[in-house]
This record gives C-alpha cells, sequence and structure tokens, in this order.
C-alpha cells in the first residue's frame, strides 16, 4: 500500500516541499529510504524504527521504501523523520490516508518516539502557508517561531502518539508556554551607553553613524574603549521592525542559533575574530553553511583589529557591502543571502597604537606603510565616517556619564524617521544609501558649505568619492539637527569625521 | 600661424616624425641633449633609419600646412621677439613654443628671476610640505616659480605659489591644449588664470616618452636657480639639475634622509656640489647674494576664532574632544577646523589629530 506525507527540506534561507512517499510490499524485510538524502536522512531509518514500535505501534516487517521526491533536490537535516514515521503508519494502514496529504509534517523523532525541534522551523512554516496546507505538524521546542506566521494552524505534537491523534482528526497538544518573558525593549539586556565615561565627540559620532546608518571606523590607542563603544551601538538603533525582525529570525533559525520563539526586537550585533576565514565571513565552506555577514544583517557587523585581518578577506565584503546581499557560488550548490548590515570596524592608529603620542610611538616607516596598506584601499571606500577615541578619557573615568543609550535612541529614532520622510520616493531608509543623483536632490547646501566643498576640492583633501561620503554624513547631521537644509557647520562637521583622516599617508597637495 | 616661421615649423614636423627614434634616444640622456642640438637633416641621419632617405624627401617637399591654433594659445618660435631670451642662444632650447595665457604675460613673467622648483612624482610627505612652503615662500618674495605639471611635487609647488597669490609657469610634456594629467585639469585652470603654461610640442595626439626629460631641459634653460625637492638617483629624475649644471644655472638641493629613495637623487647632487636649500631665504641668497634679499611670507593674517584654534591645536588640543572640552560648540570649532585645513595651516595626522603645518605658527 501507499501512502504520501508533505514535509519540507533547507534550502538556503527558504523551505522547499518534499513528498514523502511510502510503500509497503511483501517481501523481505528491509526499509530502505531514496532520493538523495544526506547521512542524517539515512540515519532516519533506525530512529522511525525505534520510535514506531516504542510508541507502541507495528513496524511492518515487510519490504518498506520510503521515497524523498523530487529526487534530484538534495534532502539534508533529521527533519524528515517525523513525515517518515507518519508515512509507514499510514502506509500498513495504522492511521488514516485522508488526513496525511493536508498536513505537513517535520520534525525529528527520538527512539522513544519523543518529536524533537528542527533547524529552520520559520521558513517551514512560512512555505507551509504559502503551499495552502491546512496544518503545521511539529514538535513542542520551536513551535513559538512557527506561530509568527499569521493565519497559519500549528499543531503541537509532544510524541509520535500525539501526532498519530492529530492525523485522526483528534486535537493537538498545547502550545508550550515562553520559557522566559518577552523582553518589551531590547536596551533592558544589552550594555548601556550610559556607561561610557567622557569621550563626547565619539558618543556624538557614534549617535550620526547609528541614525543615518552609516558604515564607520573607530580609531584609537589601546584601551580607550572602542570595542566598549562599539558594543553599545545596538542599543542606539532603532528596534527591528516586525518584517526585518521575521528576516532576522529566518536566518537565526535556519542556522539554528534561535533560541525561544519570541519576536525579536534588539538587533543582531556580531563580532568574528580577526582570524576568521573568507568562507567563514561570507559562508559558503560548505552547503547551507551562513557566513557572519548574513548573520549580522539587519544589525552591526563589528571587525575589531580591522588591520590584522586578512586582506582577501576584507576583500570579500565588497559585494555585501554594496548590494546588501552575498550571492555564494560552489560546484555543488549555490545560493543569494541577504546581507545588509552596518559595517563598524576598530582599529589602532597604527600598529603599537601610540601614534600621535609623542614619544610613545614605537613603529618604523615600513610599519606604518603596511598599517595603511591594509587599511586603505576599496573598503576604506565604503566607510563614511571615522570615530576618533582618545587617550585624555582616563581622566573622565571618574567624570560625568554620557547620555542613556534610550535618550540617544529617541534622537537616532527621530532622525530616521525624517530620512525615511524624505527617501521614500527613492525607495530607501537611509542616508547611507544615497547615491549621487539623490544627493544631488535632497542636499541642499547654503554658500558656505559650496565654498567649502569646492576648495577640499581643488586642495586635493577629497575625491569625488569623498566628497559623496561627506554630503551624506552631512544630510544626516542636519536631520538629527532637525534642519532641512545642510548648513556650512554640518559639513564642517562631516569634513571632521572623514575617514581618509585617519590614516596619515600621502596627500595630493 | 604669425608666430612660427616657417623654418621652425618645418623642425616641429620633423620632431613629429621622429618621434619613435628621439623616444629611443632619450633613453640615454646625453647622447639626447646632443640630438636635440642637431640641426635638422642631421637629425634624420642620426635617428631617421630606414625612413631617412623618404623623410629628406618629405622634408623638402614639406608645405606648412594652414593649421589653427587652438582658442588662447598662441605659438612662437626661437625667431619671434617674443621668444624668451634666455633660451635664445641656445642649441639646445625648443625652436618653437605653444603658449597658453599669452605671450605678453609670459615676458612679464620671465622678466622677473625664474626659480624652477622640481621633483619625483612619488614624493613623501616631507617633500610635497617642503615644496609648498618654498614655493610659497619665493613667490611671495616676487621671483617667478616654474615646475612641470604632474602629481607629487610640481603639483605642491603650484598649489604653494597659488597660495602666495603668486603667477607660475608650468611647462607641459605634451601640448597646453589639454591638461595632462587630466586629474590636474583644476589646478591647470588656476595656474593659466594668472601665470602661463608653454610646450615645445603643439598638438601631439599622443603624449611621446621623450616629451618627459624634453620639458625638464626646457625648465632649466629657462630658469636662473634649479631646486630639485625629492628625486631618486636616476638620469630621468634628475635631467633638469644635469642640464642646469652643464649651462651654468644654479643647481641647488633640498636635504632629506639618507635612507629615503626619493631623497638619493638630491643629497648625490649635494655631495657633487650643488647648493643646499633649507627655506626660501637660502634659495634668494644664492641668486642675489647673501643678505641682500629678504624672504617673504604670504601674509597669514587669521581672524581671530581662527587664531584662537589654531595656537589651541598648536599647545597640544589636537582632537575634536580637546577642542570641545572647555565648552566651545563643536560645530564652529568644526567650521574653524575646516577653513584651518583648507587654507593649509593644519593636516590631519595619524589616527586623524590635527598637526599644525611648519610655519603656520610662525606667522
Amino acid at each position: 500500500m501507499l501512502a504520501r506525507a508533505r514535509t519540507f527540506t533547507i534550502e538556503g534561507l527558504h523551505a522547499r516541499a518534499v513528498t514523502v512517499e511510502v510503500d509497503i510490499r511483501p517481501g523481505l524485510p528491509a526499509f530502505a529510504i531514496v532520493g538523495l538524502a544526506d547521512a542524517a536522512v539515512r540515519e532516519a531509518r533506525d530512529r522511525v524504527h525505534a520510535a514506531v514500535l516504542n510508541s507502541g505501534y507495528e513496524f511492518p516487517a515487510r519490504r518498506i521504501t520510503a521515497n524523498l521526491a523530487p529526487a534530484d533536490v538534495p534532502k539534508v537535516g533529521p527533519g524528515f523523520d517525523l513525515a517518515i514515521a507518519c508515512g509507514v503508519l499510514a502506509a500498513s494502514g495504522q492511521i488514516p490516508v485522508d488526513l496525511l496529504d493536508t498536513h505537513a509534517l517535520f520534525g525529528e523523532l527520538s527512539l522513544d518516539g519523543e518529536v524533537r525541534a528542527s533547524h529552520g522551523t520559520l521558513a517551514v512554516a512560512e512555505a507551509t502557508m504559502k503551499a495552502g496546507l491546512r496544518m503545521l505538524v511539529l514538535g513542542p521546542a520551536r513551535a513559538r517561531e512557527a506561530t509568527l506566521v499569521e493565519g497559519l494552524a500549528v499543531g503541537v505534537v509532544e510524541r509520535l502518539s500525539s501526532a498519530v491523534r492529530v492525523l485522526s482528526g483528534g486535537a493537538p497538544d498545547p502550545l508550550p508556554q515562553p520559557s522566559r518573558p518577552p523582553l518589551r525593549s531590547a536596551a533592558r539586556r544589552q550594555p548601556d551607553l550610559g556607561d561610557v565615561r567622557g569621550q563626547p565627540e565619539a558618543v556624538r559620532a557614534l549617535t550620526i553613524a547609528a541614525a543615518g546608518a552609516h558604515n564607520s571606523l573607530l580609531s584609537g590607542p589601546p584601551g580607550t574603549g572602542k570595542t566598549m563603544l562599539a558594543q553599545r551601538l545596538p542599543s542606539i538603533l532603532p528596534p527591528l521592525e516586525r518584517s526585518e525582525a521575521i528576516e532576522v529570525m529566518r536566518i537565526h533559525s535556519v542556522t539554528g542559533r534561535l533560541t525561544g520563539g519570541e519576536l525579536l526586537s534588539e538587533r543582531p550585533f556580531r563580532a568574528p575574530h580577526h582570524s576568521i576565514t573568507t568562507a567563514g565571513l561570507i559562508g559558503g565552506a560548505r552547503r547551507g553553511w551562513v557566513g557572519e555577514v548574513v548573520l549580522a544583517h539587519n544589525g552591526v557587523l563589528f571587525l575589531d583589529e580591522l588591520s590584522e585581518f586578512a586582506r582577501p578577506t576584507l576583500e570579500a565584503l565588497r559585494q555585501p557591502l554594496e548590494d546588501g546581499r552575498v550571492a555564494i557560488v560552489r560546484a555543488r550548490h549555490s545560493a543569494v543571502y541577504p546581507a545588509r548590515f552596518m559595517l563598524m570596524a576598530a582599529t589602532n592608529p597604527c600598529p603599537c597604537g601610540y601614534a600621535g603620542e609623542d614619544e610613545r610611538c614605537r613603529c618604523s616607516e615600513a610599519d606604518l606603510a603596511r598599517h595603511r596598506r591594509r587599511l586603505s584601499g576599496p573598503l576604506l571606500d565604503r566607510i563614511d565616517l571615522l570615530v576618533t577615541m582618545e587617550r585624555a578619557a582616563v581622566d573622565h573615568i571618574g567624570g560625568e556619564l554620557a547620555t542613556s543609550s534610550a535618550h540617544v535612541r529617541e534622537q537616532v529614532i527621530e532622525a530616521r524617521e525624517r530620512q525615511a520622510a524624505r527617501l521614500r520616493e527613492e525607495g530607501i531608509l537611509v542616508n547611507a544609501q544615497m547615491d549621487a543623483r539623490m544627493l544631488r536632490r535632497h542636499v541642499k547646501l547654503d554658500e558656505g558649505g559650496k565654498r567649502v566643498l569646492a576648495a577640499s576640492r581643488e586642495r586635493g583633501l577629497l575625491s569625488a568619492r569623498g566628497q559623496h561620503r561627506a554630503l551624506r554624513v552631512a544630510r544626516t547631521i542636519a536631520d538629527l539637527e532637525r534642519s532641512e537644509r545642510v548648513k556650512h557647520e554640518h559639513l564642517a562637521s562631516a569634513f571632521s569625521l572623514r575617514p581618509e583622516a585617519g590614516l596619515s599617508g600621502r596627500r595630493a597637495a | 600661424m604669425s608666430g612660427v616661421c616657417a623654418q621652425c615649423e618645418r623642425r616641429s614636423w620633423l620632431l613629429e616624425q621622429l618621434s619613435v627614434g628621439l623616444a629611443f634616444g632619450a633613453r640615454d640622456l646625453p647622447r639626447f641633449w646632443s640630438l636635440l642640438e642637431l640641426p635638422d637633416a642631421e637629425l634624420t641621419d642620426a635617428i631617421g633609419g630606414r625612413r631617412g632617405a623618404e623623410l629628406h624627401v618629405a622634408y623638402a617637399q614639406w608645405e606648412p600646412a594652414s593649421a589653427q591654433a587652438g582658442e588662447g594659445l598662441e605659438r612662437i618660435c626661437r625667431h619671434h621677439r617674443a621668444y624668451p631670451a634666455s633660451l635664445r642662444n641656445h642649441a639646445l632650447a625648443p625652436h618653437t613654443l605653444s603658449v597658453r595665457g599669452g605671450v605678453e604675460r609670459l615676458g612679464g613673467l620671465l622678466a622677473e628671476t625664474v626659480v624652477a622648483i622640481v621633483g619625483t612624482r612619488r614624493a613623501s610627505d616631507y617633500g610635497m610640505e617642503t615644496a609648498r612652503g618654498l614655493a610659497r615662500g619665493l613667490a611671495a618674495s616676487g621671483v617667478t616659480v616654474a615646475s612641470g605639471l604632474a602629481e607629487g611635487i610640481p603639483t605642491a609647488v603650484h598649489v604653494g605659489a597659488l597660495e602666495a597669490h603668486g603667477t607660475t609657469l608650468t611647462v607641459m610634456a605634451a601640448g597646453v591644449e589639454r591638461c595632462s594629467p587630466a586629474w590636474c585639469s583644476a589646478l591647470y585652470r588656476r595656474i593659466t588664470s594668472s601665470g602661463c603654461a608653454i610646450s615645445e610640442t603643439s598638438s601631439s595626439p599622443r603624449a611621446w616618452r621623450w616629451g618627459e626629460p624634453a620639458r625638464a631641459r626646457t625648465l632649466a634653460l629657462l630658469a636662473q636657480l634649479v631646486i630639485v625637492v625629492e628625486a631618486e638617483e636616476r638620469p630621468w629624475e634628475l635631467a633638469c639639475a644635469h642640464v642646469a649644471q652643464a649651462h651654468e644655472r644654479h643647481v641647488a638641493a633640498v636635504p632629506g634622509r639618507v635612507s629615503s629613495p626619493v631623497s638619493r637623487g638630491t643629497n648625490s647632487l649635494l655631495m657633487g656640489g650643488a647648493q643646499m636649500v633649507r627655506s626660501p631665504q637660502d634659495a634668494l641668497d644664492l641668486l642675489y647674494g647673501i643678505g641682500t634679499h629678504e624672504a617673504h611670507e604670504p601674509s597669514t593674517e587669521l581672524e581671530q576664532p581662527l587664531q584662537a584654534i589654531l595656537e589651541q591645536v598648536g599647545a597640544g588640543m589636537d582632537t575634536m574632544g580637546k577642542l570641545t572640552e572647555s565648552g566651545s560648540r563643536s560645530g564652529d570649532v568644526a567650521l574653524a577646523l575646516v577653513e584651518l585645513e583648507l587654507r593649509g595651516l593644519i593636516v590631519r595626522g595619524d589616527g586623524g589629530r590635527y598637526v599644525p603645518c611648519a610655519g603656520a605658527l610662525a606667522g
């Protein structure tokens, strides 16, 4: 007898429908799973066998073939167990076949018949909704993730026997309660900007960076709080919108990083160590491996000690910085992942870290040249502003507190609203994404500003691209100060934050 | 066509025809100089090669074409009254000159003392600052500053002289119609709006490699003093100094670090007996005798807020944070800093710190 069960496999960040066909016919007892299955799926055979028997059902001692269709799509992960087990039970007549065709089944089985959660539940839930199936039947652990998809019926089953009950028309188990109370504000759990003493200019630059989503470079001697400041960036960024949160959760769900199924409000903050490889940063080491840039989608990618990263690794950041996505193509698989993040890089001004501090710097010219070479180039082209940290801050340790994250976040949100209102027709949300044409339309300079811009070009202080960067930042500063027009002083502030200034080197004149 | 006689026009045509041979000849500079001194027929024999006979025939049948000089351009030859006197009696000097900015103005520029400041394209910050300072001081003291037009030292020279509201002369390697390199065109417009640009070839469709040493010899012959700011120890980088030495011009060099490749050329010039120049005053002493002319710095009267900020930067308050500590509005400080940076009084050092330029605080 033949039975068909519906389930899904994860492909990139999305789920693809898979039909499990189970056929039982007389012959020597055997159980074969065919259809381009990986090791975890082939091992389902033993799990399903034990789970069926331990749940009190009969495992037919006949020739069983389970086919995962379509046959040419590689199947990964243990999420097929539930569908295969139900297919076996239906094909052997232990449960009715009719409901099997309208319910999606997704979950791993333990040997005693308990249903465990699998990676990618959110993506599967979305695909179930899209496929028009009546219900998604899955284990309790990640069931809350699936409830984020509006209008989808979620059938929680704790055991294989519960799944049998649901497929026979019974009621599912209750949805588990959230393990911890949902966080209303992301800022509560995060480090707060209020912990920072002194550094008012650096805090201001960070505010500007957050308001316009500008990629930034933090520069300063060791121990001045570069990392501390960067870690507080998510706390002043606006909370995730619902659609953004779903995107982030889908990524984290597929990679198995998501715990609890509540809607996220805090933006991801990824800080990989500088020994990271290109594949680690971008992804593609093996099928389904997602890089740090993708995990930082809609959040912050923080690269501490930028000059220590391997050059090819940094070069690989160009596509995601440019397009907000990475296309990974390997011999056996290819996928496009979203990767729109805000880059925050930190570096010492020189290899020893003490450049500009009287006699403390011990770097030779060659060291400095190497340091600059590492930093300059195409990556720096994508960085809009420089946040300078100062040693003087040490005097401030007993000094006054910087403003709290909540306060700064309000300013940032207000500035972002102004930007969004202006840029809506352009199809972008933040100043950092403005191109040359939009800059011409939306950045209106006063006379003083025009003069500064012309003179800086003539003295070779700004390249054409550098000018665009300065204008984008000036636009954000004006937004923070609630000014529709970009004034002379806004441009001057943007000019003093330009990233080229962080690298002394050759100047055109 | 009025400024160039048929004989010189034909010479210019011949050089164009012989460009490949000249470019080859320029690999050995002493030979190149002797080639440039040859009369037309012998030059054709020397480097015409297989095309020699053919060129002789074409040369004999040559007719002046009715070429139109571009707008704002004038061409003169060595038989024209406006031809620079300092070039007139040299066999090595170019036969024709294209001038942008007008021959009257060129005459005015050359009536003053001419100092050529030259150097490498791969200049260090030290070289750039020194070149700019020398040009600014000399221009403010009434000297005509001349250089080529390329990245590195030549750019710094023109920028410095223009800062002092001086007039500069640039000698181009490949025609004055278009600015080459193109990225200098803004600077080129500023140079030619108050000063002059000259070149030997008129409208060469492409830049020949021999234009480079040819430009260096024109500069050397025009100037009373040649100052090399930074140069590698290679014949082409030192061509200007060597021609100047051979034709009894003053040659001076700026001393540099012995370990720096771009100072090897200048240091070896100093070893070989060139004068040492450290400041505009040294150059003036060389030209006019010690103590007769005093170098002027362009007036650096600053408005009060700018002067105050500049002094604070000089006193070690070299970051935005330190400058705003005393309660100044950061917008005002940023405005002042941009202004100072644009006027070349401060630069950004390592880690984005503000550093006052040499001489910025003296005035």
